[in-house]
């Protein structure tokens, strides 16, 4: 089974990812950090498969902590799932090495755009 | 002219609509704009998220402390009789706000910095700042009124 972390200040937001997830058909084993710091931690102490993060956070923002991951060497894969999803947030998460940034709001089957051709 | 200028109820309310219908009714058709004159909220709650840059600006939100239980119990799937937390009260209407105002955000010609909500039963204050459009619309027929404002 997949294992995927989702990073979000929010536990509505996480909570709604994680129903999302299901609903797209991801029955996949989650765990959930509440900002960018935590989930350095959980990424360093047991890597998931994936990583879903929010971008505006608390104590580390969702681009502070892919590159803190880069930089430490982990190549999770890594998204996007952020209230604002401007050109130049997209292009900054891309430069990152982030496979791909769904924007708020979302549904099922934006998930399933972006996560299927990552799958495959 | 100020930089917010280009908003305007349609695009507020198209936002508004499109964010209701993905992340709390999981369907289009709940959120309408409000017949009639606009009402006064009983007991009202806030929620607001702010621009900070070269030019300043809020998203604000406001509706009944009821109207705001019955938002949260849609975004946790909790049902109609179980009571709701201060807390995910706070992070279900700061979590709407948040979206609205990075949607309308991410209509501007210049990226700016959008801070984190913040919730609050007493509005933020309007010393010095200028509200540019707004609208006032029904969620399940109650109102919510949606405002744009130059801080």
């Amino acid at each position: 089974m997949l294992r995927v972390l989702v990073a979000d200040d929010s536990r509505v937001m996480r909570q709604i990812v994680v129903r999302t997830l299901r609903q797209a058909g991801y029955d996949w084993d989650v765990r959930e950090a509440p900002d960018g710091a935590a989930a350095l931690e959980m990424v360093r102490a047991d890597e998931p498969d994936l990583v879903l993060s929010d971008w505006n956070m608390p104590e580390m923002t969702g681009i502070e902590l892919l590159r803190a991951l880069r930089r430490e060497g982990f190549d999770t894969p890594f998204a996007f799932v952020t209230s604002e999803g401007s050109p130049e947030m997209r292009q900054t998460a891309d430069e990152a090495g982030a496979l791909f940034l769904i924007a708020k709001p979302f549904t099922a089957e934006t998930f399933r755009d972006a996560i299927e051709p990552v799958l495959a | 002219m100020s930089p917010l200028a280009p908003f305007d109820t349609v695009q507020i309310t198209a936002i508004a609509e499109e964010v209701f219908a993905a992340m709390v009714d999981g369907e289009p058709g709940h959120l309408v704009p409000w017949a009639g004159d606009a009402p006064v909220l009983a007991e009202p709650l806030h929620a607001w998220v702010e621009i900070h840059g070269t030019f300043a600006g809020r998203t604000l939100l406001s509706t009944d402390v009821s109207t705001a239980d019955d938002l949260a119990r849609a975004l946790l799937g909790m049902p109609a009789d179980e009571a709701v937390s201060e807390e995910d009260l706070v992070d279900a209407f700061g979590e709407v706000v948040n979206v609205v105002g990075g949607n309308l955000k991410a209509l501007l010609p210049v990226q700016e910095k959008l801070t984190m909500p913040r919730v609050g039963r007493t509005a933020p204050d309007t010393h010095g700042a200028t509200r540019i459009d707004g609208v006032v619309l029904a969620w399940r027929g109650r109102p919510l009124d949606v405002s744009v404002w130059q801080i």
